[in-house]
Protein backbone atom coordinates (compact mmCIF):
# COMPACT_ATOMS: atom_id res chain seq x y z
CA UNK A 1 0.00 0.00 0.00
CA UNK A 2 2.73 2.77 1.00
CA UNK A 3 4.53 1.23 -2.10
CA UNK A 4 1.69 2.24 -4.27
CA UNK A 5 0.84 5.71 -2.32
CA UNK A 6 4.48 6.42 -2.76
CA UNK A 7 4.68 4.89 -6.75
CA UNK A 8 1.87 7.39 -7.44
CA UNK A 9 2.93 10.49 -6.22
CA UNK A 10 5.97 10.39 -7.98
CA UNK A 11 4.23 9.46 -11.24
CA UNK A 12 1.53 12.53 -10.35
CA UNK A 13 4.98 14.86 -10.28
CA UNK A 14 6.65 13.23 -13.30
CA UNK A 15 3.03 13.52 -15.41
CA UNK A 16 2.81 17.12 -13.95
CA UNK A 17 6.47 18.21 -14.77
CA UNK A 18 6.76 16.53 -18.66
CA UNK A 19 2.82 16.64 -19.63
CA UNK A 20 3.56 18.42 -22.41
CA UNK A 21 5.57 15.85 -24.18
CA UNK A 22 3.20 12.91 -22.20
CA UNK A 23 0.54 14.90 -24.48
CA UNK A 24 2.10 14.72 -28.20
CA UNK A 25 2.75 10.85 -27.48
CA UNK A 26 -0.80 10.63 -26.18
CA UNK A 27 -2.12 12.02 -29.34
CA UNK A 28 0.30 10.01 -31.97
CA UNK A 29 -0.53 6.90 -30.50
CA UNK A 30 -4.31 7.96 -30.46
CA UNK A 31 -3.72 9.09 -34.37
CA UNK A 32 -1.58 6.19 -34.95
CA UNK A 33 -4.57 3.08 -33.29
CA UNK A 34 -7.30 5.33 -34.87
CA UNK A 35 -5.92 4.81 -38.50
CA UNK A 36 -5.03 1.17 -38.07
CA UNK A 37 -8.40 0.31 -36.04
CA UNK A 38 -10.26 2.21 -39.22
CA UNK A 39 -8.54 0.11 -41.88
CA UNK A 40 -9.14 -3.12 -39.66
CA UNK A 41 -12.70 -1.90 -39.48
CA UNK A 42 -12.81 -1.86 -42.88
CA UNK A 43 -11.10 -5.00 -43.76
CA UNK A 44 -13.28 -7.05 -41.24
CA UNK A 45 -16.74 -5.88 -42.55
CA UNK A 46 -15.29 -6.48 -46.16
CA UNK A 47 -14.42 -9.93 -45.45
CA UNK A 48 -17.90 -10.35 -43.58
CA UNK A 49 -19.44 -9.02 -46.49
CA UNK A 50 -17.54 -11.53 -49.19
CA UNK A 51 -18.72 -14.35 -47.13
CA UNK A 52 -22.34 -13.04 -47.68
CA UNK A 53 -21.62 -12.68 -50.90
CA UNK A 54 -20.23 -15.86 -51.41
CA UNK A 55 -23.21 -17.51 -50.31
CA UNK A 56 -25.57 -15.99 -53.05
CA UNK A 57 -22.93 -17.43 -55.29
CA UNK A 58 -24.49 -18.74 -58.67
CA UNK A 59 -22.65 -20.46 -61.58
CA UNK A 60 -25.16 -20.37 -64.64
CA UNK A 61 -24.44 -22.44 -67.52
CA UNK A 62 -25.69 -21.30 -70.99
CA UNK A 63 -27.22 -24.81 -72.79
CA UNK A 64 -27.15 -25.04 -76.66
CA UNK A 65 -30.32 -27.52 -76.61
CA UNK A 66 -32.83 -27.67 -73.68
CA UNK A 67 -31.85 -31.23 -72.65
CA UNK A 68 -34.42 -33.84 -71.46
CA UNK A 69 -34.91 -35.20 -68.59
CA UNK A 70 -32.40 -37.81 -69.18
CA UNK A 71 -29.63 -35.10 -69.84
CA UNK A 72 -30.34 -33.61 -66.93
CA UNK A 73 -29.51 -36.41 -64.92
CA UNK A 74 -26.94 -37.03 -66.62
CA UNK A 75 -25.52 -33.58 -66.14
CA UNK A 76 -26.77 -32.88 -62.09
CA UNK A 77 -24.67 -36.74 -62.11
CA UNK A 78 -21.35 -34.94 -63.78
CA UNK A 79 -21.87 -32.07 -61.66
CA UNK A 80 -22.32 -33.32 -58.17
CA UNK A 81 -19.46 -35.88 -59.12
CA UNK A 82 -16.77 -33.05 -59.27
CA UNK A 83 -18.00 -30.92 -56.31
CA UNK A 84 -21.11 -31.43 -54.22
CA UNK A 85 -23.67 -28.42 -54.42
CA UNK A 86 -26.44 -27.11 -52.74
CA UNK A 87 -28.88 -26.73 -55.52
CA UNK A 88 -29.04 -27.65 -59.42
CA UNK A 89 -32.29 -25.34 -60.85
CA UNK A 90 -32.95 -26.13 -64.68
CA UNK A 91 -34.17 -23.02 -66.42
CA UNK A 92 -35.96 -23.84 -69.95
CA UNK A 93 -36.22 -21.22 -72.71
CA UNK A 94 -39.64 -20.13 -71.60
CA UNK A 95 -38.77 -20.15 -68.06
CA UNK A 96 -36.18 -17.74 -68.70
CA UNK A 97 -38.55 -15.38 -71.12
CA UNK A 98 -40.88 -15.11 -68.47
CA UNK A 99 -38.78 -14.25 -66.01
CA UNK A 100 -37.77 -11.46 -67.90
CA UNK A 101 -41.59 -10.29 -68.48
CA UNK A 102 -41.65 -10.22 -65.04
CA UNK A 103 -38.39 -8.29 -64.81
CA UNK A 104 -39.08 -5.96 -67.17
CA UNK A 105 -42.52 -5.08 -65.54
CA UNK A 106 -44.79 -2.48 -66.75
CA UNK A 107 -42.26 -2.07 -69.85
CA UNK A 108 -42.67 -5.82 -71.20
CA UNK A 109 -44.42 -4.68 -74.55
CA UNK A 110 -40.51 -4.48 -75.64
CA UNK A 111 -40.67 -8.10 -75.79
CA UNK A 112 -44.28 -7.95 -77.67
CA UNK A 113 -42.43 -8.74 -81.51
CA UNK A 114 -40.28 -11.17 -80.04
CA UNK A 115 -39.79 -15.14 -80.45
CA UNK A 116 -40.38 -16.52 -76.69
CA UNK A 117 -37.22 -18.96 -77.91
CA UNK A 118 -34.51 -15.96 -78.11
CA UNK A 119 -33.25 -16.63 -74.66
CA UNK A 120 -31.16 -19.84 -74.12
CA UNK A 121 -31.56 -22.59 -71.97
CA UNK A 122 -29.59 -22.71 -68.74
CA UNK A 123 -28.85 -24.62 -65.45
CA UNK A 124 -28.44 -22.81 -61.96
CA UNK A 125 -25.82 -24.15 -59.52
CA UNK A 126 -25.55 -22.85 -55.85
CA UNK A 127 -22.16 -24.24 -54.87
CA UNK A 128 -22.02 -25.15 -51.08
CA UNK A 129 -20.73 -22.61 -49.11
CA UNK A 130 -16.86 -24.39 -48.93
CA UNK A 131 -16.13 -22.89 -52.19
CA UNK A 132 -15.04 -20.08 -51.50
CA UNK A 133 -11.03 -19.09 -53.36
CA UNK A 134 -11.39 -16.96 -56.69
CA UNK A 135 -8.98 -20.47 -57.91
CA UNK A 136 -11.90 -23.12 -56.39
CA UNK A 137 -14.59 -20.75 -58.76
CA UNK A 138 -12.41 -21.16 -61.82
CA UNK A 139 -11.62 -24.31 -61.62
CA UNK A 140 -15.09 -25.78 -60.88
CA UNK A 141 -16.43 -23.13 -63.41
CA UNK A 142 -13.70 -24.22 -66.04
CA UNK A 143 -14.91 -28.19 -65.70
CA UNK A 144 -18.50 -26.60 -66.39
CA UNK A 145 -17.85 -25.30 -69.64
CA UNK A 146 -16.54 -28.65 -70.67
CA UNK A 147 -19.77 -30.36 -70.36
CA UNK A 148 -21.64 -31.83 -72.94
CA UNK A 149 -24.19 -29.01 -74.54
CA UNK A 150 -22.92 -26.00 -72.67
CA UNK A 151 -22.07 -22.74 -74.56
CA UNK A 152 -20.63 -20.38 -71.94
CA UNK A 153 -20.47 -20.66 -67.59
CA UNK A 154 -20.96 -17.10 -65.67
CA UNK A 155 -20.69 -15.94 -62.58
CA UNK A 156 -19.97 -12.39 -62.31
CA UNK A 157 -15.95 -13.17 -62.75
CA UNK A 158 -15.42 -9.41 -63.19
CA UNK A 159 -16.86 -8.40 -59.63
CA UNK A 160 -15.81 -11.34 -57.82
CA UNK A 161 -12.12 -11.15 -59.13
CA UNK A 162 -12.38 -7.37 -58.12
CA UNK A 163 -13.49 -7.96 -55.24
CA UNK A 164 -10.58 -10.35 -54.71
CA UNK A 165 -8.17 -7.80 -55.26
CA UNK A 166 -9.85 -5.16 -53.07
CA UNK A 167 -9.47 -7.44 -49.98
CA UNK A 168 -5.99 -7.84 -50.79
CA UNK A 169 -5.12 -4.38 -51.35
CA UNK A 170 -6.87 -3.89 -47.78
CA UNK A 171 -4.98 -6.93 -46.09
CA UNK A 172 -1.55 -5.10 -47.07
CA UNK A 173 -2.58 -1.19 -45.72
CA UNK A 174 -3.95 -3.04 -42.73
CA UNK A 175 -0.67 -4.82 -42.11
CA UNK A 176 0.94 -1.18 -43.11
CA UNK A 177 -0.90 0.85 -40.68
CA UNK A 178 -0.25 -2.13 -37.79
CA UNK A 179 3.30 -1.65 -38.59
CA UNK A 180 3.10 2.23 -38.15
CA UNK A 181 1.27 1.59 -34.98
CA UNK A 182 3.56 -0.66 -33.63
CA UNK A 183 6.11 1.73 -34.57
CA UNK A 184 4.64 4.82 -33.70
CA UNK A 185 3.80 3.33 -29.88
CA UNK A 186 7.12 2.19 -29.38
CA UNK A 187 9.10 4.73 -31.23
CA UNK A 188 7.07 8.11 -29.92
CA UNK A 189 6.83 5.84 -25.95
CA UNK A 190 10.39 5.36 -25.72
CA UNK A 191 11.49 8.92 -26.98
CA UNK A 192 8.98 10.52 -24.23
CA UNK A 193 10.59 8.28 -21.49
CA UNK A 194 14.15 9.39 -22.83
CA UNK A 195 13.76 12.95 -22.80
CA UNK A 196 12.00 12.33 -19.03
CA UNK A 197 14.82 10.14 -18.05
CA UNK A 198 17.27 12.77 -19.28
CA UNK A 199 15.11 15.82 -17.61
CA UNK A 200 15.44 14.06 -14.60
CA UNK A 201 19.35 13.12 -14.79
CA UNK A 202 20.18 15.30 -11.72
CA UNK A 203 17.13 13.77 -9.46
CA UNK A 204 17.27 9.57 -10.57
CA UNK A 205 21.05 10.41 -9.44
CA UNK A 206 20.67 11.79 -6.06
CA UNK A 207 17.83 9.17 -5.66
CA UNK A 208 20.29 6.26 -5.88
CA UNK A 209 22.70 7.94 -3.71
CA UNK A 210 19.79 8.02 -1.64
CA UNK A 211 19.16 3.97 -1.52
CA UNK A 212 16.11 4.10 -3.97
CA UNK A 213 15.68 1.05 -5.79
CA UNK A 214 15.18 -0.26 -9.12
CA UNK A 215 11.82 -0.29 -8.90
CA UNK A 216 11.25 2.74 -7.45
CA UNK A 217 12.75 4.94 -10.41
CA UNK A 218 11.54 2.17 -12.97
CA UNK A 219 8.01 2.15 -12.15
CA UNK A 220 6.91 5.41 -12.68
CA UNK A 221 8.07 5.48 -16.30
CA UNK A 222 6.04 1.87 -16.66
CA UNK A 223 3.22 3.52 -15.53
CA UNK A 224 3.36 6.41 -17.94
CA UNK A 225 3.96 3.76 -20.72
CA UNK A 226 0.54 1.91 -19.54
CA UNK A 227 -1.46 4.88 -19.36
CA UNK A 228 0.07 6.20 -22.77
CA UNK A 229 -1.40 2.91 -24.15
CA UNK A 230 -4.36 2.71 -22.47
CA UNK A 231 -5.55 6.34 -22.84
CA UNK A 232 -3.58 6.18 -26.46
CA UNK A 233 -5.53 3.13 -27.73
CA UNK A 234 -9.55 3.84 -25.98
CA UNK A 235 -8.93 7.32 -27.11
CA UNK A 236 -8.26 6.17 -30.76
CA UNK A 237 -10.78 3.69 -30.48
CA UNK A 238 -13.84 6.36 -29.46
CA UNK A 239 -12.64 8.20 -31.95
CA UNK A 240 -13.72 5.49 -34.66
CA UNK A 241 -16.55 4.41 -33.33
CA UNK A 242 -18.28 8.07 -33.25
CA UNK A 243 -16.31 8.19 -37.12
CA UNK A 244 -18.47 5.13 -37.55
CA UNK A 245 -21.47 6.18 -36.30
CA UNK A 246 -21.48 9.22 -38.22
CA UNK A 247 -20.84 7.33 -41.37
CA UNK A 248 -23.81 5.18 -40.78
CA UNK A 249 -26.07 8.30 -39.72
CA UNK A 250 -24.82 9.73 -43.14
CA UNK A 251 -25.53 6.43 -45.54
CA UNK A 252 -28.62 5.09 -43.94
CA UNK A 253 -31.10 4.36 -46.14
CA UNK A 254 -30.92 2.48 -49.86
CA UNK A 255 -27.51 1.82 -51.24
CA UNK A 256 -23.91 0.59 -50.82
CA UNK A 257 -24.15 0.53 -46.88
CA UNK A 258 -27.24 -1.23 -47.09
CA UNK A 259 -25.70 -3.90 -49.37
CA UNK A 260 -22.32 -4.13 -46.92
CA UNK A 261 -23.95 -4.54 -43.67
CA UNK A 262 -21.29 -2.40 -41.86
CA UNK A 263 -20.67 -3.40 -38.20
CA UNK A 264 -18.57 -2.47 -35.19
CA UNK A 265 -15.72 -4.32 -33.76
CA UNK A 266 -16.45 -6.72 -30.59
CA UNK A 267 -15.41 -6.46 -27.47
CA UNK A 268 -12.71 -9.30 -27.68
CA UNK A 269 -11.53 -7.62 -30.83
CA UNK A 270 -11.85 -3.88 -28.80
CA UNK A 271 -9.93 -5.64 -25.88
CA UNK A 272 -7.56 -7.35 -28.11
CA UNK A 273 -6.30 -3.93 -29.84
CA UNK A 274 -6.49 -1.89 -26.33
CA UNK A 275 -4.41 -4.58 -24.26
CA UNK A 276 -1.72 -4.71 -27.43
CA UNK A 277 -1.23 -0.85 -27.35
CA UNK A 278 -0.64 -1.25 -23.73
CA UNK A 279 2.16 -3.76 -24.10
CA UNK A 280 3.66 -1.59 -26.50
CA UNK A 281 3.94 1.18 -24.72
CA UNK A 282 5.35 -0.20 -21.78
CA UNK A 283 7.90 -2.18 -24.23
CA UNK A 284 8.81 1.10 -25.62
CA UNK A 285 8.90 2.63 -21.90
CA UNK A 286 11.09 -0.15 -20.71
CA UNK A 287 13.69 -0.07 -23.39
CA UNK A 288 14.06 3.25 -23.58
CA UNK A 289 15.28 2.81 -19.67
CA UNK A 290 17.65 -0.11 -19.98
CA UNK A 291 19.12 2.21 -22.73
CA UNK A 292 19.30 5.39 -20.74
CA UNK A 293 19.11 4.58 -17.03
CA UNK A 294 21.85 1.40 -16.54
CA UNK A 295 18.81 -0.53 -15.24
CA UNK B 1 45.63 -1.62 15.67
CA UNK B 2 43.35 -3.30 18.07
CA UNK B 3 39.90 -5.02 17.70
CA UNK B 4 38.52 -4.78 21.16
CA UNK B 5 34.84 -5.32 20.55
CA UNK B 6 32.93 -8.42 20.89
CA UNK B 7 29.95 -8.04 18.45
CA UNK B 8 31.17 -7.08 14.37
CA UNK B 9 31.97 -3.16 14.19
CA UNK B 10 29.37 -1.11 12.12
CA UNK B 11 32.84 -0.34 9.99
CA UNK B 12 35.56 -2.42 9.44
CA UNK B 13 38.60 -0.73 7.14
CA UNK B 14 41.92 -3.48 6.61
CA UNK B 15 44.26 -2.16 4.60
CA UNK B 16 41.97 -0.39 2.13
CA UNK B 17 44.07 1.85 -0.26
CA UNK B 18 42.14 3.79 -3.32
CA UNK B 19 44.02 5.49 -5.95
CA UNK B 20 42.04 7.44 -8.32
CA UNK B 21 42.95 7.73 -12.25
CA UNK B 22 45.56 7.93 -13.74
CA UNK B 23 47.70 7.74 -10.25
CA UNK B 24 46.17 10.33 -7.32
CA UNK B 25 46.79 7.87 -3.98
CA UNK B 26 43.62 9.31 -2.34
CA UNK B 27 44.10 6.65 0.64
CA UNK B 28 46.62 4.77 1.54
CA UNK B 29 46.73 1.59 3.48
CA UNK B 30 43.91 2.75 5.76
CA UNK B 31 43.32 0.04 8.60
CA UNK B 32 39.90 1.60 10.59
CA UNK B 33 36.59 -0.40 13.03
CA UNK B 34 33.48 1.52 14.30
CA UNK B 35 31.51 -0.49 16.71
CA UNK B 36 27.86 0.95 16.51
CA UNK B 37 27.24 3.46 17.83
CA UNK B 38 30.16 5.63 18.22
CA UNK B 39 30.54 9.25 17.19
CA UNK B 40 33.66 10.37 15.93
CA UNK B 41 35.89 12.83 14.05
CA UNK B 42 37.58 12.51 10.96
CA UNK B 43 39.84 15.33 10.46
CA UNK B 44 43.09 16.41 7.95
CA UNK B 45 43.81 18.87 5.47
CA UNK B 46 41.92 19.56 2.00
CA UNK B 47 42.98 16.86 0.13
CA UNK B 48 43.81 14.37 3.07
CA UNK B 49 41.14 12.13 1.79
CA UNK B 50 38.34 12.52 3.95
CA UNK B 51 35.71 12.47 1.34
CA UNK B 52 36.94 9.76 -0.27
CA UNK B 53 37.09 7.84 3.01
CA UNK B 54 33.46 8.29 3.26
CA UNK B 55 32.76 7.61 -0.19
CA UNK B 56 34.04 4.29 0.11
CA UNK B 57 31.78 3.79 3.42
CA UNK B 58 28.75 4.55 1.53
CA UNK B 59 29.52 2.36 -1.89
CA UNK B 60 30.21 5.27 -4.17
CA UNK B 61 33.70 4.69 -4.60
CA UNK B 62 35.44 1.20 -4.16
CA UNK B 63 38.45 -0.09 -2.76
CA UNK B 64 41.63 -0.70 -5.07
CA UNK B 65 43.17 -2.96 -2.21
CA UNK B 66 42.03 -4.01 1.28
CA UNK B 67 38.98 -4.81 2.64
CA UNK B 68 36.13 -2.44 2.99
CA UNK B 69 32.74 -3.91 5.30
CA UNK B 70 29.84 -1.85 6.45
CA UNK B 71 27.07 -3.37 8.52
CA UNK B 72 28.85 -6.64 7.91
CA UNK B 73 28.97 -6.28 3.80
CA UNK B 74 32.29 -6.64 1.95
CA UNK B 75 31.64 -3.61 -0.10
CA UNK B 76 33.82 -4.81 -3.06
CA UNK B 77 31.73 -7.83 -3.11
CA UNK B 78 28.01 -6.60 -2.76
CA UNK B 79 25.50 -7.24 -5.00
CA UNK B 80 23.76 -4.85 -7.05
CA UNK B 81 20.58 -5.30 -5.34
CA UNK B 82 21.57 -4.94 -1.72
CA UNK B 83 23.26 -1.46 -2.28
CA UNK B 84 19.91 0.52 -2.12
CA UNK B 85 19.14 -1.02 1.05
CA UNK B 86 22.38 -0.26 2.49
CA UNK B 87 22.59 2.84 1.30
CA UNK B 88 19.25 3.62 2.84
CA UNK B 89 20.70 2.60 5.94
CA UNK B 90 23.30 5.40 5.55
CA UNK B 91 22.48 9.32 5.83
CA UNK B 92 25.52 11.40 4.19
CA UNK B 93 25.42 14.68 4.01
CA UNK B 94 27.46 15.89 1.15
CA UNK B 95 30.49 18.74 1.08
CA UNK B 96 28.70 19.88 -2.37
CA UNK B 97 25.30 19.03 -0.95
CA UNK B 98 23.99 17.87 -3.86
CA UNK B 99 20.14 19.32 -3.40
CA UNK B 100 17.79 19.66 -6.36
CA UNK B 101 17.84 23.22 -7.07
CA UNK B 102 14.33 23.23 -8.32
CA UNK B 103 12.59 21.55 -5.60
CA UNK B 104 11.37 22.95 -2.49
CA UNK B 105 13.52 22.67 1.19
CA UNK B 106 10.35 19.56 2.23
CA UNK B 107 10.88 18.20 -0.77
CA UNK B 108 14.51 17.81 -1.16
CA UNK B 109 14.42 16.39 2.42
CA UNK B 110 11.45 14.00 2.01
CA UNK B 111 13.50 12.31 -0.82
CA UNK B 112 15.35 10.14 1.47
CA UNK B 113 12.41 9.00 3.66
CA UNK B 114 10.27 8.53 0.34
CA UNK B 115 12.64 5.86 -1.37
CA UNK B 116 12.04 3.98 1.86
CA UNK B 117 8.20 4.27 1.16
CA UNK B 118 7.56 6.05 4.36
CA UNK B 119 3.42 7.37 4.16
CA UNK B 120 2.75 11.04 3.80
CA UNK B 121 2.12 11.90 6.80
CA UNK B 122 4.55 10.65 8.58
CA UNK B 123 7.57 12.21 6.49
CA UNK B 124 5.85 15.71 6.62
CA UNK B 125 5.91 15.61 10.37
CA UNK B 126 9.39 14.58 10.26
CA UNK B 127 10.63 16.98 8.40
CA UNK B 128 8.96 20.11 10.34
CA UNK B 129 10.85 18.34 13.27
CA UNK B 130 13.98 18.81 11.59
CA UNK B 131 13.60 22.04 10.28
CA UNK B 132 12.93 23.01 13.35
CA UNK B 133 15.83 21.92 15.16
CA UNK B 134 17.85 23.52 12.26
CA UNK B 135 15.80 27.10 12.72
CA UNK B 136 14.65 26.56 9.15
CA UNK B 137 10.87 25.94 9.62
CA UNK B 138 10.46 29.48 7.55
CA UNK B 139 11.90 27.62 4.83
CA UNK B 140 9.92 24.62 4.19
CA UNK B 141 8.18 25.83 1.01
CA UNK B 142 11.52 27.89 -0.35
CA UNK B 143 13.04 26.27 -3.58
CA UNK B 144 16.63 24.79 -2.12
CA UNK B 145 18.51 26.91 -5.25
CA UNK B 146 17.25 30.33 -3.61
CA UNK B 147 18.66 29.31 -0.20
CA UNK B 148 22.37 30.75 1.25
CA UNK B 149 25.22 28.05 1.23
CA UNK B 150 24.53 27.83 5.17
CA UNK B 151 20.84 27.01 4.56
CA UNK B 152 21.54 24.65 1.68
CA UNK B 153 24.12 23.21 4.03
CA UNK B 154 21.33 22.66 6.68
CA UNK B 155 18.92 20.83 4.60
CA UNK B 156 21.73 18.30 3.21
CA UNK B 157 22.27 17.42 6.84
CA UNK B 158 18.44 17.20 7.46
CA UNK B 159 18.11 15.03 4.62
CA UNK B 160 20.78 13.24 5.69
CA UNK B 161 19.26 12.13 9.23
CA UNK B 162 15.40 12.37 8.03
CA UNK B 163 15.08 8.41 7.42
CA UNK B 164 16.88 8.02 11.10
CA UNK B 165 19.82 5.66 9.30
CA UNK B 166 22.38 3.76 11.26
CA UNK B 167 25.11 5.40 10.43
CA UNK B 168 25.38 9.10 9.77
CA UNK B 169 28.26 10.13 7.35
CA UNK B 170 28.94 14.56 7.30
CA UNK B 171 31.25 15.67 4.94
CA UNK B 172 32.30 19.09 6.32
CA UNK B 173 28.99 19.65 7.88
CA UNK B 174 29.66 23.07 9.23
CA UNK B 175 31.77 24.72 6.54
CA UNK B 176 29.32 27.49 5.75
CA UNK B 177 27.97 27.88 9.56
CA UNK B 178 28.34 30.08 11.62
CA UNK B 179 28.91 29.32 15.51
CA UNK B 180 25.65 29.34 16.81
CA UNK B 181 24.02 27.41 13.40
CA UNK B 182 27.33 25.16 14.23
CA UNK B 183 26.09 24.47 17.63
CA UNK B 184 22.52 23.36 16.57
CA UNK B 185 24.22 20.83 14.02
CA UNK B 186 26.19 19.71 16.31
CA UNK B 187 23.56 19.23 18.89
CA UNK B 188 21.44 17.63 16.41
CA UNK B 189 24.73 14.87 15.51
CA UNK B 190 24.49 14.09 19.24
CA UNK B 191 21.14 13.66 19.78
CA UNK B 192 21.41 11.00 16.92
CA UNK B 193 24.18 9.66 18.28
CA UNK B 194 22.37 9.33 21.93
CA UNK B 195 19.76 7.30 20.22
CA UNK B 196 21.92 4.89 19.30
CA UNK B 197 23.38 6.28 15.21
CA UNK B 198 26.63 5.82 14.58
CA UNK B 199 28.18 9.27 13.48
CA UNK B 200 31.05 9.98 11.78
CA UNK B 201 31.79 13.69 10.97
CA UNK B 202 34.76 14.72 8.41
CA UNK B 203 35.94 18.00 9.21
CA UNK B 204 38.82 20.07 9.26
CA UNK B 205 37.38 22.72 11.68
CA UNK B 206 38.97 22.70 14.88
CA UNK B 207 36.80 24.47 16.76
CA UNK B 208 34.40 21.55 16.89
CA UNK B 209 36.39 18.52 18.03
CA UNK B 210 39.15 20.51 20.01
CA UNK B 211 37.66 19.81 23.35
CA UNK B 212 35.71 16.94 22.56
CA UNK B 213 35.80 13.69 24.25
CA UNK B 214 35.01 11.74 20.74
CA UNK B 215 37.15 9.78 18.72
CA UNK B 216 39.26 11.96 16.17
CA UNK B 217 41.40 10.54 13.50
CA UNK B 218 43.87 12.92 11.87
CA UNK B 219 44.15 12.17 7.93
CA UNK B 220 47.44 13.22 6.08
CA UNK B 221 47.81 12.57 2.37
CA UNK B 222 45.78 9.45 2.37
CA UNK B 223 47.03 7.74 5.78
CA UNK B 224 46.18 8.23 9.31
CA UNK B 225 49.05 10.50 10.96
CA UNK B 226 48.56 9.29 14.38
CA UNK B 227 47.10 6.12 16.12
CA UNK B 228 43.38 5.51 16.42
CA UNK B 229 42.85 6.12 20.22
CA UNK B 230 45.11 8.72 20.19
CA UNK B 231 43.86 11.55 21.32
CA UNK B 232 44.00 15.49 20.06
CA UNK B 233 47.27 16.68 18.90
CA UNK B 234 46.22 18.84 15.74
CA UNK B 235 48.53 21.95 15.81
CA UNK B 236 49.45 21.43 12.39
CA UNK B 237 46.51 21.25 10.92
CA UNK B 238 45.01 24.05 8.21
CA UNK B 239 41.65 25.28 8.19
N1 LIG C 1 37.17 11.86 -8.59
C1 LIG C 1 38.47 12.12 -8.38
N2 LIG C 1 39.35 11.93 -9.37
C2 LIG C 1 40.66 12.17 -9.18
N3 LIG C 1 41.16 12.59 -8.02
C3 LIG C 1 40.34 12.79 -6.99
C4 LIG C 1 38.96 12.58 -7.12
N4 LIG C 1 38.34 12.86 -5.95
C5 LIG C 1 39.34 13.24 -5.12
N5 LIG C 1 40.52 13.22 -5.73
C6 LIG C 1 41.83 13.53 -5.14
O1 LIG C 1 42.01 12.67 -4.03
C7 LIG C 1 42.59 13.34 -2.96
C8 LIG C 1 41.69 13.27 -1.74
O2 LIG C 1 40.53 14.01 -1.99
P1 LIG C 1 39.34 14.12 -0.95
O3 LIG C 1 39.01 12.78 -0.47
O4 LIG C 1 38.25 14.88 -1.59
O5 LIG C 1 39.98 14.99 0.21
P2 LIG C 1 39.29 15.82 1.37
O6 LIG C 1 37.85 15.50 1.39
O7 LIG C 1 40.00 15.42 2.61
O8 LIG C 1 39.51 17.25 1.04
C9 LIG C 1 42.83 14.76 -3.42
O9 LIG C 1 44.17 14.88 -3.86
C10 LIG C 1 41.87 14.92 -4.59
O10 LIG C 1 42.40 15.81 -5.51
MG1 LIG D 1 36.26 16.67 1.18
Amino acid sequence: MKFINTIAVQTGRNLQKTWPTQFMTLLTVTLSVLIFSFFFLIYTNIIKTGEKLGDDLRLTIYLEEEPVLEMQAQLVRKIINFSPVEEIRFTSRNDAFKRLATQLGDNVDVLDDLDASFLPPSIEIYPQKNLNTLAQIQRFSEYLSTLPGAVKVQYGQEWIERFNYFTKLLQIIVFLSGILLIMTATFMVAYTIRLAVVARQAELEILRLLGATNNYIRTPFLIEGFLQGLFGSSLGLLALFFLYRWIQLRFTGPGILQLVQFTFFSPAIICIIIFASISLCIGGSFSSMRKFMRI
Amino acid sequence: MKKKQANKPIIEIVRATKIYPPDVVALEDITLSIPYGEMLFLTGMSGAGKTTLLKLICGIEYPDKGLVEVAGKDMNRIKANEIPRLRQQIGMAYQDFKLLADRTVAQNISMAMEVAYHNIRAIKNRVIELLQKLRLEHKYDALAGRLSRGEQQRVAIARAVANSPTLILADEPTGNLDSKTTKLVMKLFEDCNSSGTTVIIATHDEDIYRETDYRVLELHSGRFLAQEDMTTSTSNNMP
